[in-house]
């Protein structure tokens, strides 16, 4: 019996040791954030050392890189994008506008605050984050997929009724396809 | 610099063509004031005999104070490379004003985003009312009596803290071990 503990401590840990060293990534480029991206990618900051690169589809996708403001209209397409990923998944905030609304605080058409509608895992701060701090967030989720922290997607599951009151607040016609997981 | 001969000769052109008002702005811009009926032919006017051929912008202003909208019509010239305005006011409470896509396709765009976001009618325009909002039950949001801050309030979950911005500053002053001004408070929204 405490032998099969152990085993399976030792399978979750190069499970996740494996998850974490290859992230493909869906940058949904919303506003100016997408603008830090190719920075970050690319051979000055070099993402691809820890194993963050970009992927095509959202099929594909381990982590929802959001860059910046969501406008309602917006948000509908994101669900849509992270309905479709398959688990495990991760969300990534980026920039004051996810976490607070930032500057589009008061306007009639962008959201405040992205935990709301979605679960989000890392938040990264600023106005623009820099780089470094893109990879420093990045950094974070790593840790929190090693230690097995990381599971939002099961929580969006169990919770999936209060995020619905939320999204539908703000989708009144709401004509969205239903994903099984 | 220049005595501005091209541009006074303009304005000479049309206000003389339909008895109205303008004036010369700077070098190279000039608007007209123009009666809401007159505005079509103006424009046919201009394109037609002046060369103004390109519509470059057309949008609207809200003068809530004096009740009425005014919409600016922005047609320019490359062989004259002069600006033209043209400007109407029309009634704030049954907005409606004539279509003028039939001139340039282009105006189809703009009546289009301002019937959505003003309110204002152009009857026989072609298109979906929903143009760039999507959903929205509300009175158009370009409008100066709607509340934008008050809406965002009541639709979207706001943070506690952005007020002040307390939290943030103190750990700054802990960090550093020095007092951080009270530049939150100078500079807030209030």
């Amino acid at each position: 019996m405490e032998n099969d503990k152990n085993s399976q401590k030792i399978v979750d840990y190069i499970q996740n040791f494996s998850r974490k060293h290859s992230l493909f990534v869906l940058a949904y480029g919303t506003g100016c954030g997408a603008i830090e991206i190719p920075a970050t990618m690319t051979s000055r900051y070099d993402a691809e050392r820890f194993g963050i690169r970009g992927a095509a589809t959202p099929r594909q996708a381990d982590v929802l890189l959001i860059t910046g403001y969501l406008s309602t209209k917006t948000l509908k397409r994101v669900i849509r994008v992270y309905e479709q990923m398959q688990e495990p998944k991760y969300v990534i905030g980026f920039g004051s506008c996810t976490i607070n609304g930032g500057m589009y605080y008061d306007s009639y058409n962008t959201i405040n605050g992205l935990d709301q509608y979605l679960p989000v895992d890392v938040y990264i701060n600023g106005c623009m984050p820099r780089p470094e701090s893109v990879i420093s967030g990045f950094v974070k989720l790593q840790e929190l997929i090693q230690d097995g922290k990381a599971n939002n997607g099961e929580k969006y599951r169990e919770n999936l009724e209060h995020y619905r009151t939320n999204q539908k607040k703000i989708i009144k016609n709401w004509k969205m396809p239903d994903y099984n997981w | 610099m220049t005595d501005l001969v091209k541009e006074n000769k303009l304005l000479d052109a049309v206000s003389q063509a339909f008895k109205i008002k303008g004036k010369v702005i700077r070098n190279r811009r000039v608007e007209v004031y123009a009666d809401k009926n007159m505005v079509s032919s103006i424009l046919l006017f201009a394109k037609k005999q002046l060369g103004y051929i390109h519509m470059a912008h057309m949008t609207c202003v809200d003068w809530i104070d004096q009740g009425e909208f005014e919409l600016v019509y922005t047609i320019y010239s490359p062989i004259e490379k002069i600006t033209l305005f043209v400007k109407t006011r029309i009634d704030r409470e049954n907005p409606e004003m004539e279509n003028i896509d039939s001139i340039w396709d282009q105006a189809n765009t703009y009546e289009r985003e301002m019937r959505e976001m003003f309110g204002i009618e152009f009857p026989g325009l072609v298109g979906e009312h929903d143009f760039i909002l999507e959903d929205w039950d509300q009175i158009p949001p370009m409008r100066k009596e709607f509340d934008t801050h008050k809406y965002s309030a009541e639709t979207f979950f706001s943070r506690p803290g952005r007020e002040d911005a307390k939290e943030v500053r103190d750990e700054l002053s802990k960090r550093s071990g020095t007092i951080v001004p009270d530049f939150a408070k100078k500079y807030s929204r209030e």
